[in-house]
């Protein structure tokens, strides 16, 4: 469930470092290969928040715009993977903060064969193989999908950095600019919400 | 540790963001709990419902979206005009981007729309920026039609006004036939430019003459060496005429069994299956073992029965 960007990031610290001061000096190559090192677990997260491709797909080209306008900006005091998720989470916040005001999020996704629930698609697959298991699946996907709605766009969005993303939860405060503390309340309030629809499930 | 204070630990816990005194304590209490013990077992099963949630990012949109930063970041100013696309309405630079595709879908071939989107989107730019308009700030590419400006950064400067950082290149047109060497140079040059989409133009043009090693190599290095899949394809396609050349097969091999992107080995086997020798069934055969895409396994047997060669080693 874990994603690595972070700990790549860390780990390649030194390459990383190059390519953003060769980017910094108008070497395209290298600002290429620095969008390739994260730019993956960028629309992953922009996918699993807004459920569309197309949104993730405006996320993840105004998020490096943003990068490209400003590396020069960038002065190390800090990872350029947190610099970037800044950026990133602000832009998936607003959208997420619009949809709330629109009550209009969707678990649809649209595809070039035209709408499909992904939760539907699942259980589809699983039906195939336990029928009674599938339809318990469906139920559980339904309540969680509905508890994810309720959450604030802050939890939802601590939540998808802890669980998917496998950041530390002292990462996503430096990311979200709060305190770790802040962030495990969130996380807290997050998990609390979604177990409680969770019901005789267990 | 009281059941209170153990279900504010229980994501915490899940999630390793306990000290390790504090997961003892969890552990114990739960241990002895079994209202905590079934809080924590809720909580794995809301993990295991959310991790099958997750969704995976199709390899195609990440493609598209790399494809268009390109474009848009090669296009210059671009960046600084190009809206986020609303889902309700489009803006310029989509519905630019919509248009050209559109005109080139029915060409079938992938890279090529991107590359022309990316080569177009240039010029639609360049041409926008160096358009002559009454602006109250001469600019200096107003009066040249052939000169392109790329803004690289605008800022606020000191006095209120803006401090406008660009670069400022010149085109010049030559026209000849594709044997001409003066051409030739400017192809082989193109092949090594910034745009992927020049490079893939460049590739499509190229073409082996008996004698013309340069053009040979320049094609190897793109295969072996150029960091978009489309060039590495279009070069593959015109090295088919060298199928036979050790230096071209010996590149080809390394590339089978380096290159990131099963098209371009798929393409890589064709042109390895076009002429056989003990070295490359070897190759195949100790390949075919550990081949992850089914799709590549599946042809590199068949290309080996093709070869009357046996699928595995012994």
């Amino acid at each position: 469930m874990a994603d690595a960007a972070g700990t790549v990031g860390a780990r390649l610290s030194p390459q990383i470092d190059s390519l953003i001061r060769a980017a910094q000096s108008g070497d395209q190559d290298a600002f290429e290969q620095l969008v390739r090192t994260y730019d993956q677990s960028v629309l992953r997260l922009a996918m699993n928040l807004l459920r569309s491709p197309e949104d993730a797909r405006d996320v993840y080209q105004e998020a490096f715009l943003r990068v490209y306008r400003n590396l020069h900006s960038f002065r190390f005091d800090c990872s350029f993977h947190t610099w970037l998720y800044r950026i990133v989470t602000n832009i998936c916040l607003d959208q997420l903060r619009k949809r709330k005001v629109r009550k209009e999020e969707s678990s649809t996704v649209e595809t070039s064969e035209g709408p499909v629930d992904r939760m539907e698609a699942f259980e589809e697959e699983a039906a195939h193989a336990d029928p009674e298991r599938s339809l318990w699946n469906h139920q559980l996907r339904t309540r969680i999908e509905d508890a994810l709605r309720d959450l604030t766009p802050r939890e939802r969005m601590v939540f998808e950095l802890r669980h998917y993303q496998g950041l530390r939860l002292r990462n996503i405060g430096e990311i979200l600019g709060t305190t770790e503390e802040a962030a495990k309340n969130c996380l807290f309030r997050a998990t609390q919400k979604m177990r409680s629809v969770l019901g005789d499930f267990t | 540790m009281t059941c209170d204070s153990i279900a504010t630990f229980i994501p915490l816990y899940y999630y390793g963001e306990l000290t390790p005194e504090e997961e003892d304590g969890v552990e114990e209490h739960i241990h002895q709990c079994r209202d905590c013990a079934h809080a924590m077992e809720q909580q794995r099963v809301l993990a295991a419902a959310l991790d099958r949630r997750d969704m995976q990012v199709p390899p195609l949109l990440l493609e598209d979206c790399r494809a268009d930063l390109i474009a848009a970041v090669h296009g210059g100013v671009s960046q600084l005009t190009a809206p986020v696309r609303s889902s309700v309405k489009k803006g310029p630079w989509r519905l630019f981007l919509d248009a050209v595709a559109d005109s080139l879908s029915n060409l079938g071939r992938l890279r090529q729309p991107i590359g022309a989107v990316a080569l177009v989107a240039i010029g639609f730019f360049g041409a926008r920026l160096t358009t002559p308009r009454p602006a109250a700030v001469a600019h200096p590419a107003a009066s040249d039609d052939n000169t392109f400006t790329t803004v690289r950064s605008v800022q606020p400067d000191n006095t209120g006004g803006v401090q406008i950082a660009f670069d400022e290149t010149r085109r010049r047109v030559e026209h000849g036939r594709l044997d001409d060497p003066r051409i030739q140079s400017l192809m082989l040059a193109g092949a090594h430019e910034d745009n992927p989409a020049v490079r893939w133009e460049s590739m499509d043009l190229l073409n082996y003459r008996e004698g013309a090693t340069e053009v040979r190599d320049a094609l190897l290095n793109a295969v072996a060496q150029d960091t978009n899949p489309g060039v590495r394809q279009k070069a593959l396609e015109k090295l088919k005429p060298l199928a036979s050349d050790p230096e071209v097969r010996k590149t080809l091999s390394r590339v089978l069994l380096t290159d990131d992107n099963d098209s371009v080995r798929m393409q890589v086997v064709d042109l390895l299956v076009a002429h056989r020798d003990d070295y490359m069934v070897g190759l195949m055969q100790g390949l075919v073992q550990r081949e992850r895409n089914d799709s590549l396994r599946l042809k590199l047997e068949k290309a080996l029965k093709d070869m009357n060669a046996s699928v595995g080693t012994f």
